[in-house]
């Protein structure tokens, strides 16, 4: 068997005249193409992750929901609560970006994939803190309902449909409504999120989890 | 970039290991040039050019590159083929020949980094320092790959 590797070695290096040959040109024309690298894939998905959520605000529709909270009675504690997440959303991109930065790819290979790893968990992070968050307003919503008093007031266009209805049962379906309704959209996303991740970065664990094996 | 040029077979022969068709081999020729080109900068002239063109390649072909979507699933053995050079034509060598680089083929991305340095014909020293990982480990995964060789092509 090591003869046949040895037989390999010997090939492999008489081989390189089978090479092909790309000219000065054929190669220069290379450098001007895209590069389809997982650590560009994991800085444009990031930014996007970073920004989708504050985008949200700009769409009218979301604006108007916005109203809601001010008739629960939540409006200061969402203020508090933005400034508060843009803070950590503010920490979490220049933790990203001093991680993104230290990826090179002169690294040797153990320290390049434990770089990217950490680079994402940076991002990982962020995205359970922000599902946790939406969970979080949910629960606030769902005690804004529990709290107040005149509930047709604030969902206006149930009033018609629910008159027959007390003002008790439709508080307590609201609630539940929302608990459920905040529930699915915390583990669609995250389970997306999860699914994407775990395809793009399949190969990169196998090979880190490989090497790291040997320090057993 | 003419030292690029100078040096290309050491990207064709990472490719060769690591892609079985002629589009993904050049697709994976094209990323190693990018990330070659885009690390040029940083490129101190403390080691030889051809050390750091190693590194680059196997980094881009192990941990960066992502494979892309035409890729063909099933292998492609024809442009896959081993070709022999050797003037003296011997089949039973050849045929040798030709099971250990399928065999090769088989084995994980990390292991055919080892491979490769070891047919590149690099001490352990310079694979460890490559893969980031201690000389000794090196020497302990070579003899497991070997071994693994061995029952692939023994099964």
């Amino acid at each position: 068997m090591t003869d046949g590797l040895e037989l390999l070695k010997k090939e492999w290096q008489k081989r390189e005249a089978d090479l092909p040959k790309l000219t000065y040109d054929e190669i220069h024309k290379m450098i001007w193409k895209k590069s389809s690298s997982i650590v560009k894939w994991i800085l444009i998905i990031s930014i996007l992750e970073f920004t989708l959520p504050h985008l949200l605000y700009l769409v009218p529709s979301f604006k108007e929901n916005m109203g809601i909270y001010d008739k629960l009675g939540l409006h200061n504690i969402i203020i508090g609560f933005t400034i508060f997440s843009y803070c950590v959303a503010f920490y979490f991109i220049i933790q990203f970006y001093r991680r993104y930065k230290e990826i090179s790819v002169l690294d040797n290979s153990k320290n390049l994939m434990r770089k990217i790893i950490r680079t994402r968990t940076t991002v990982k992070h962020y995205i359970i803190y922000s599902l946790s968050m939406i969970l979080v307003i949910v629960i606030m919503m769902i005690i804004g309902v529990y709290l107040n008093d005149d509930i047709f007031s604030i969902f206006s266009e149930l009033q018609e449909k629910a008159q027959k209805i007390s003002a008790d049962k439709l508080k307590i379906s609201l609630m539940i409504g929302m608990g459920i309704m905040g529930i699915l959209l915390t583990a669609v996303m995250g389970g997306i999120y999860f699914l994407l991740y775990g395809l793009l970065l399949r190969k990169l664990h196998r090979n880190y989890k490989d090497l790291k094996q040997l320090e057993v | 970039m003419t030292e690029l040029e100078n040096n290309q077979n050491i990207v064709h022969k990472v490719c060769t290991l690591y892609t079985n068709d002629k589009d993904s081999h050049k697709d994976l020729f094209q990323e190693i040039t990018i990330q070659l080109w885009k690390a040029y900068p940083k490129f101190r002239g403390d080691s030889k050019f051809s050390t750091w063109m190693y590194r680059v390649a196997l980094n881009t072909a192990i941990t960066l590159y992502r494979k892309s979507k035409r890729r063909i699933q099933t292998q492609d053995y024809e442009s896959v083929i081993f070709k022999i050079t050797a003037n003296e034509y011997d089949p039973q060598e050849e045929q040798q020949l030709q099971l250990m680089y399928e065999a090769v083929k088989q084995l994980g991305d990390i292991e055919k980094a080892l491979i490769f340095l070891y047919l590149e014909d690099k001490d352990y020293r310079e694979i460890s320092e490559t893969l980031g990982i201690t000389e000794v480990n090196a020497r302990v995964k070579m003899n497991r790959i070997k071994n693994k060789l061995r029952t692939i092509l023994n099964p």
